[in-house]
């Protein structure tokens, strides 16, 4: 027996520990990869929109900030102009059962309806796994992923925190502005701001 | 701009007169009663009940929230929005900015939002021209905020508010103690600035040096500067400017030498290095506004070496009777934290479990004392051994950790099948120190070689072996080394294990470049005989304290049957010694191979909590920790591990002596201990948070939330009760 053998074993054994794993969303990195269910009860993964520009656009239909977009028709607005383009439009709700925003996928269905809204898919993450992936802290809280699967934008729709429809128009609109920029192929010239609105409700 | 006359003296006085008067209708101007909306009061006020021209007036908007819920501060922290006030005033008149008491800080999950609850007035100051000519004016205010408890409502509203024009003017009984609660709420100026310097991950913020004393810099008439002489860590931090520095995070104070810094994680929306931060620091009603500047050149306490000391490490080299109360650690910069790591290299040598190590190499250089090329090429071999194994070692810890394993140093003890293998090795190089064993055959090979260090190969493999042994004794001083190579670069982390290993290796290579040192050395001769046998002992000792850790990481059955396996280890060797060759390497290779092929599962945590079921304290969890701390309760944190020899002497000198005993019990603190013996990835997750990759780490929690205070890694009685007292 020499001592050499002794490590060599115990090395290999301390070896066979599993690996855990973490993940954070970061501009300039792969967007980290979700499965959820849709109000039609369908699966949907990121890996679907292989090839195509994803907005992500975390919900909660009663809060006052995601009303003032929805109310002042900015968010259908450039959901039409996006999806016209051939951009994914997702729309995701990390609402905790019994929490404010929590609902079925039939009121989900009319409140969207209700807004005439022209999402690609409106997304269930009730345990809020893929929020906490991505780091969603309001409603709104947006995330434009392009079409290699990379995280470009994440933050607020707009530049002016409130939540009075009058400031809609008044505003730069992050979101259109990255949109465009990554369409022309140019870097997204403000790919993090602070999001604003009321606290995702995990 | 303040007031000219102290601003609570005038209403305080005035309460006194006017409750012996007639009391005060309600509305005795013609105030509209207050606004109602959603959960909050709201109306606009005046601290005087006239306009003196020439003067300044304060106004302010009063807010009463409903139970629960809040309105946000400038800074509103990670979602929210600071309430807004738009004054409308007459010609002449000058509005400044919301004077912002200072805010509480609501938690909201994993987020943190600043901002009020109750009844607060947010106050405006107003210039009144000198030559106002009319019999009464009117202030109208709008005002827009968000009020939430977990959900959230806008809110608006417009106000009035008509003063008549006076040659003199009085307070305003109804409001006075809401202004003053204001007044003392108000953050003042700090002297001197900050300074911030940012690393990839973090903002460090260096506080002005304590000595400045407050003279005549204030700018603001009313609000004297105050020397920042009392701050300690229990002061809350608040951002004033958003988006620099993480809302949610606890600071992590340093003492530099020349004062406090706090090291804080970016904000996850910072984009640019700010030119210019401000922030308060805060405690109760007592807050300090800071402005702070980037460090241009400089890069802070955290990379300046000769700046930062760490604590611990003078702490150490002091003695464990270092004056004064508990220090902040600091943590040091690389070139600092290489300089630690040789020095604990180097004090790893005189370890009980490394020493028998050294001198099986200082007995092979002893023999060879007088060949110089030898001693050099074998003190080579022997670093190498050493240095390469060390890198395996982190190497690996490094690879680990970058696939999410939640691990620190000493890892490898975590792993019960690892003790086990080092219990079988300390027990083989005993029997053979003592002389117990001959060996016989192949196995005479490597142990002579081994023990007269006469080739390459074995100075090697006694590098590797003094690498293997040196693991539990993790000395003082490599808390910090490591604690940092762990948050550095690979190629930071990996040379700052090598230079441990250097330090552990450097009194055998000095054997053989350093002229003359080899001739200081003792002759060979019979004594060398006694001393290995004597250095049997200390590992033997090892050997009980390793079995001793087993035990607790598994069982007292588990245990034995190590012990089972060590009479069968010597049995086996003894079977050799008399050449019953087959027997013998059966025998033996049983006795190795099960315990650790057959690695019993480590025992349950609850299982373990029960024996402490009767002791003083109680298993720490985050939970738990969390709810003793939203009770207000006064909590000491201890996280230990069985095979961590500093912590065991901490233990035993300081936290379970009396003195400590009457002060926890004195205090109310809850004692709380976690046990890292066993891989926990809570437990690294918070060590993490102080900025540590090991144990021991001691952190006291004063009562009402207060920031927590670290102790140093090398505690007394006496340091520990001064520390309970204090808060």
């Amino acid at each position: 027996m020499t001592f050499h053998k002794t490590l060599g074993l115990a090395l290999a054994f301390m070896l066979a520990a599993p690996p855990a794993l973490a993940a954070e969303a970061q501009i300039g990195e792969p967007a980290p990869a979700f499965t959820l269910t849709g109000i039609d009860g369908r699966s949907v993964s990121l890996e679907d929109f292989a090839g195509q520009t994803v907005v992500l656009e975390w919900t909660n239909h009663q809060c006052p900030f995601v009303k003032k977009h929805y109310d002042g028709g900015n968010m259908q607005r450039q959901q039409a102009e996006a999806t016209g383009k051939g951009v994914a439009w997702l729309v995701i709700n990390s609402s905790a059962p019994g929490k404010q925003g929590h609902v079925t996928p039939e009121q989900a269905r009319a409140i969207q309806a209700g807004w005439e809204a022209g999402q690609d898919a409106y997304l269930f993450d009730t345990d809020g796994e893929v929020g906490r992936a991505y780091g969603a802290k309001t409603t709104p809280h947006m995330y434009i992923i392009d079409a290699d699967g990379v995280l470009r934008y994440n933050g607020a729709i707009d530049s002016i925190q409130s939540a009075d429809v009058a400031d809609i128009e008044k505003a730069e609109q992050f979101v259109e502005i990255a949109l465009a920029e990554l369409a022309a192929g140019e870097p997204v010239s403000r790919p993090l701001t602070r999001p604003y609105g009321c606290s995702v409700k995990y | 701009m303040r007031p000219l006359l102290p601003s609570f003296m005038l209403p305080v006085l005035l309460l006194g007169l006017l409750a012996t008067a007639a009391p005060a209708p309600s509305h005795a101007q013609g105030e509209p009663p207050a606004l109602r909306t959603d959960h909050l009061y709201s109306r606009l006020v005046a601290e005087d009940d006239a306009v003196v021209p020439g003067e300044s007036l304060r106004v302010g908007l009063w807010l009463r929230h409903d139970p629960e819920w809040h309105t946000y501060w400038r800074n509103p922290g990670d979602s929210g929005l600071p309430t807004r006030i738009e004054l409308g005033v007459p010609p002449g008149f000058e509005a400044g900015p919301i004077q912002w008491p200072i805010p509480e800080r609501l938690p909201v999950g994993p987020l943190v939002n600043f901002g009020y609850s109750h009844t607060i007035v947010l106050p405006i100051e107003i210039r009144v021209p000198a030559d106002l000519d009319a019999d009464s004016i009117t202030i109208r205010a709008r005002a827009d905020w968000l009020v939430c408890r977990v959900e959230c409502i806008p809110g608006e509203g417009e106000y009035n508010l008509v003063l008549p024009v006076a040659e003199e003017a009085a307070g305003d009984p109804r409001w006075a103690a809401d202004f003053a609660r204001a007044d003392r709420l108000q953050p003042a100026p700090a002297v001197g600035r900050a300074a911030l310097s940012f690393t990839a991950e973090t903002v460090e913020i260096r506080l002005p040096a304590q000595t400045t004393n407050a003279g005549g810099t204030a700018g603001d008439t009313g609000s004297r500067p105050e020397p920042a002489t009392d701050i300690d860590p229990q002061w809350l931090f608040f951002p004033v400017t958003p988006d620099v520095v993480s809302n949610a995070a606890e600071p992590r104070w340093l003492d530099t030498g020349e004062g406090l810094a706090l090291v804080l994680p970016k904000n996850d929306y910072f984009v640019a290095e700010p030119a210019r931060f401000e922030f308060l620091l805060a405690r109760g009603e007592t807050g300090k506004r800071f402005e702070a500047r980037p460090v241009t050149g400089a890069r802070g306490a955290a990379a300046d070496g000769a700046g930062a000391a760490p604590v611990e490490a003078a702490g150490s080299a002091a003695g464990a009777g270092a004056p004064g109360a508990p220090r902040l650690p600091a943590a040091p910069g690389i070139l600092l934290a290489l300089g630690l790591a040789v020095l604990g290299g180097l004090a790893l040598n005189l370890m009980p479990c490394v020493f028998p190590v050294l001198f099986l190499k200082a007995a092979g250089a002893i023999e060879a004392a007088d060949d110089r090329g030898r001693l050099r090429r074998q003190g080579l071999y022997y670093t190498a051994g050493v240095v390469l194994s060390f890198i395996a070692v982190a190497g690996l810890l490094l690879a680990l950790r970058a696939s999410g394993e939640a691990l620190g140093w000493g890892f490898q003890l975590q792993s019960p099948v690892f003790v086990a293998a080092l219990v079988l090795l300390f027990f083989v190089l005993a029997m053979n120190f003592a002389g117990l064993l001959e060996f016989g055959g192949r196995l005479a090979g490597a142990g002579q070689r081994l023990t007269q260090g006469s080739s390459d190969r074995a100075a090697f493999f006694t590098g590797v072996l003094a690498c293997l042994v040196a693991s539990p004794c993790t000395a003082p001083f490599m808390g910090v080394a490591l604690g940092v190579a762990l948050t550095l670069s690979a190629p930071a982390a990996l040379a700052i294990f090598a230079a441990l290993g250097l330090g552990l290796a450097l009194p055998i290579l000095a054997l053989g470049w350093v002229p003359g040192l080899a001739r200081l050395l003792p002759r060979p001769g019979p004594w060398m005989q006694t001393f290995r046998q004597l250095l049997a002992f200390p590992l033997l000792l090892t050997v009980a304290w390793l079995m001793w850790v087993y035990g607790e990481q598994t069982s007292a059955s588990a245990m034995s049957w190590l012990l089972a396996a060590l009479v069968g280890v010597a049995f086996g060797l003894w079977l050799l010694r008399i050449h019953w060759r087959w027997p013998g390497y059966a025998l033996l290779a049983l006795c190795i191979a099960l315990p650790l092929l057959r690695a019993p599962a480590p025992s349950a945590p609850a299982e373990r909590a029960a024996g402490e079921a009767a002791a003083m304290h109680e298993r720490w969890t985050p939970a738990r920790l969390a709810q003793l701390r939203a009770a207000g309760e006064p909590v000491l944190v201890n996280m230990t591990a069985a095979w961590c020899i500093t912590c065991l002497a901490n233990e035993r000198v300081a936290l379970s002596s009396g003195v400590v005993r009457d002060a926890l019990r004195a205090r109310g603190v809850h004692y709380l201990k976690g046990d890292w013996t066993s891989r926990d990835p809570q437990i690294t997750a918070y060590l993490e948070s102080f900025g540590r990759s090991g144990v021991p780490l001691y952190v006291i929690y004063p009562a009402d939330g207060g920031e927590p205070v670290v102790l140093p890694q090398l505690l007394t009685a006496d340091m520990v009760r001064r520390a309970i007292e204090k808060i």
